[in-house]
């Protein structure tokens, strides 16, 4: 065809743009981070001090907590939405009226802006004005408070996030089981298969990928999770919603001592990476290793 | 993932997964930063040196490229 | 037989007005905060609005402070929009039409800067954007360019994942037939190629605008005031005023009705934009 010159002449201000704020800054944050560096300190200078801010950090008690709250909210925010969400697709598989009506509205919470579900959620449950502990005190008598209780903060954030993200779950595996065969099901049936058997060795084989690609979507997009939360409880009580992100951003960030914040932010970046590696190896590398469109 | 990044045919490694030279080597990488991590948390303080884990990292590197 | 199956079904529809409930309750909600004066708050919560009271919105729409932000928010998503779907464009055209080495793995690169949690970059694009990205006096940090280029990291490889498929659509043979006739690249690209991708075109660029919209953790550490935006201003309301709940409703619902409007005109590429394309929604 015509020339190569053109086509990189067009590729190049992508790339320009994504080395200068994607790449560039990656490798600045690993240079920065075998350094001591903290401008507002007695030397301003960087100091090259090999893994010091790494042998640090292994031993932060702030830091492997808050990533041990994380796991711990991706976990039973990942496997709820998951369960929810097949529970509903499966739902959504009846033929009743209004479905497409119902699709969309359940659609609606994906395009809001993490920090107005967060703004929702904080009006709906901050004891004095929220609607949510008025109810359960006048109910059943529990008082909710996530400004002090650390189960009830974290609890919140799962039920945020549920909330948020299950129609995500849902309408993936809706376009998966839409686009089931429906003769090994009817075979089965006819085999005189019962609910569970058909499940376990029928549908869930077959909707099999795209369960496997929702999951690691989630799990990724859960662990990034901070804006939410950030509004919601701002990270408390004390660290129970203190998430790696949240972390950064609260704890690390304004601290202005830079070597050793680079140094949490590249083990956070390279905890990203490995799972992002494992999701490339499990969905794409057993296929037929084309192009990755 | 792309016809150039796919090495020639060669003999299966002992990884579970169809390798090239670059995937080997960022395996490498991975658990190279996972063990001196690992290792700087709970066998540092007892005295061994983190030279020692940065040494079986480089062995494993060159079996894993070389073989995986 | 049928009275039975029509029953089954008007218990499905009954069961998603109950999903749909709990979706959209906490909307609705927010909605209620917002036209509530502020002594009315800490009372009996009522389900059902007795009257409206605009004077929360009138209070944010004359404050001059967020009429900035909103400002800045608009012109911003706007101008990233608009670049992102024009760079992904040109990427795309040379990522289908021409035989450039390793294209592969710059496409697979491009989508990975997507992938990367963005605190994880708060710390390095702060330092780069305070310190070394600058031209004289000018810095790109808490400037409006600054941020409309921060935020490619994110949208560009979005542009770039959407367009590809499009552009891969349309037949190569047009491009070809122009070129015999004599047209020059740019031409073609503009008056063969755009034209006929024009759908996934608007999409992308509705998408990327609201995810720029929505964009809060990099503005809140990359803007002090010029350029700081209107989600930055809400959580500004939460932090100095804890008191001001009918403010901040007012200011999440601003933030929230261009994303409806958005939503109702493309809602179906939603679900495929947010999953990579993993999933046709």
């Amino acid at each position: 065809m015509h020339s190569k010159k053109l086509g990189w002449l067009l590729l190049a201000p992508t790339l320009l743009i994504l080395g200068l704020f994607g790449i560039f800054p990656f490798l600045y944050v690993v240079w920065v981070s075998f350094h001591e560096w903290n401008p507002f300190a007695a030397n301003p200078a960087k100091i090259f001090n090999w893994a010091a801010n790494y042998r640090k950090l292994v031993f932060d008690a702030q830091f492997l907590a808050s990533l041990g709250v994380t796991m711990a909210f991706v976990f039973f925010a990942v496997v709820s939405e998951v369960i929810i969400g097949y529970l509903l697709a499966q739902a959504f598989m009846k033929d009743f009226p209004g479905r497409a009506f119902f699709r969309t509205i359940h659609t609606l919470p994906l395009i809001m802006a993490p920090i107005i579900v967060g703004s929702i959620w904080k009006l709906m449950t901050t004891p004095s004005i929220g609607i949510i502990p008025y109810m359960l005190k006048h109910t059943v008598g529990f008082d909710l408070n996530i400004g002090t209780s650390a189960v009830a903060a974290f609890a919140i954030t799962v039920i945020m996030d549920i909330w948020h993200w299950t129609p995500l779950v849902t309408l993936t595996l809706i376009a998966a089981l839409v686009s089931l065969p429906s003769e090994p099901f009817e075979q089965a049936q006819i085999d005189g298969a019962n609910k569970r058997q058909i499940f376990w060795h029928l549908t869930l084989p077959m909707i099999r990928p795209a369960l496997i690609a929702t999951v690691f979507i989630r799990l990724m997009d859960a662990m990034r999770t901070v804006d939410e939360v950030l509004m919601l409880t701002g990270g408390g009580p004390g660290s129970a919603t203190r998430y790696v992100g949240v972390h950064i951003f609260r704890e690390v960030f304004p601290r202005t001592n830079y070597g050793y914040g680079s140094a949490v932010s590249v083990i956070v970046l390279y905890l990203t990476i490995v799972i992002c590696w494992l999701l490339y190896v499990s969905l794409i590398a057993p296929r037929t290793r084309k192009g990755s469109s | 993932m792309s016809e150039e990044r796919k090495s020639k045919t060669r003999q299966p490694g002992f990884l579970p997964i169809e390798t090239n030279w670059f995937d080997r080597l960022f395996i490498a990488a991975v658990i190279w930063v996972a063990l001196s991590l690992f290792w700087m948390r709970f066998l540092e303080p007892l005295g061994l040196s983190v030279w020692i884990s940065t040494v079986i990292s480089v062995v494993l590197a060159v079996i894993i490229v070389k073989k995986g | 037989m049928k009275l039975m199956r029509r029953h089954r079904s008007w218990l499905s529809v009954l069961f998603w007005i109950a999903i749909s409930f709990v979706t959209l309750f906490p909307i609705y909600w927010l909605f209620v905060i917002s036209v509530k004066p502020a002594v009315e708050l800490f009372s009996t919560p009522e389900l059902l609005l007795r009257n409206v009271y605009w004077q929360n919105y009138i209070d944010v729409l004359n404050n001059p402070t967020l009429r900035g932000y909103m400002l800045n928010s608009l012109i911003i998503s706007s101008c990233n929009a608009v670049l992102v779907t024009t760079l992904g464009f040109l990427a795309c055209y040379a990522l289908t039409r021409f035989d450039l080495p390793g294209k592969e793995s710059i496409f697979f690169w491009t989508i990975t800067n997507r992938m990367a949690p963005p605190a994880v970059f708060l710390l390095p694009l702060f330092l780069l954007l305070t310190q070394v990205y600058r031209i004289g006096d000018f810095k790109l940090a808490d400037s409006r360019i600054g941020m409309i280029l921060v935020y490619c990291t994110f949208n560009l490889p979005f542009a770039i994942w959407t367009l590809r498929p499009t552009l891969d659509a349309i037949p190569r043979e047009l491009d070809e037939a122009a070129y015999v006739d004599g047209a020059s690249p740019w031409t073609v690209i503009s008056d063969i190629v755009f034209p006929l991708a024009r759908p996934g075109v608007a999409v992308t660029l509705i998408l990327t605008w609201v995810f720029a919209w929505n964009e809060y953790l990099l503005a809140a550490t990359l803007t002090n005031f010029n350029a700081r935006t209107l989600t930055t201003g809400l959580s500004e309301y939460v932090t100095t005023t804890g008191t001001a709940w009918g403010i901040m409703a007012a200011i999440s619902v601003f933030t929230l009705i261009p994303a409806l409007i958005v939503f109702s005109l493309v809602q179906k590429h939603i679900v495929a934009g947010l999953t990579f394309g993993a999933v046709k929604g």
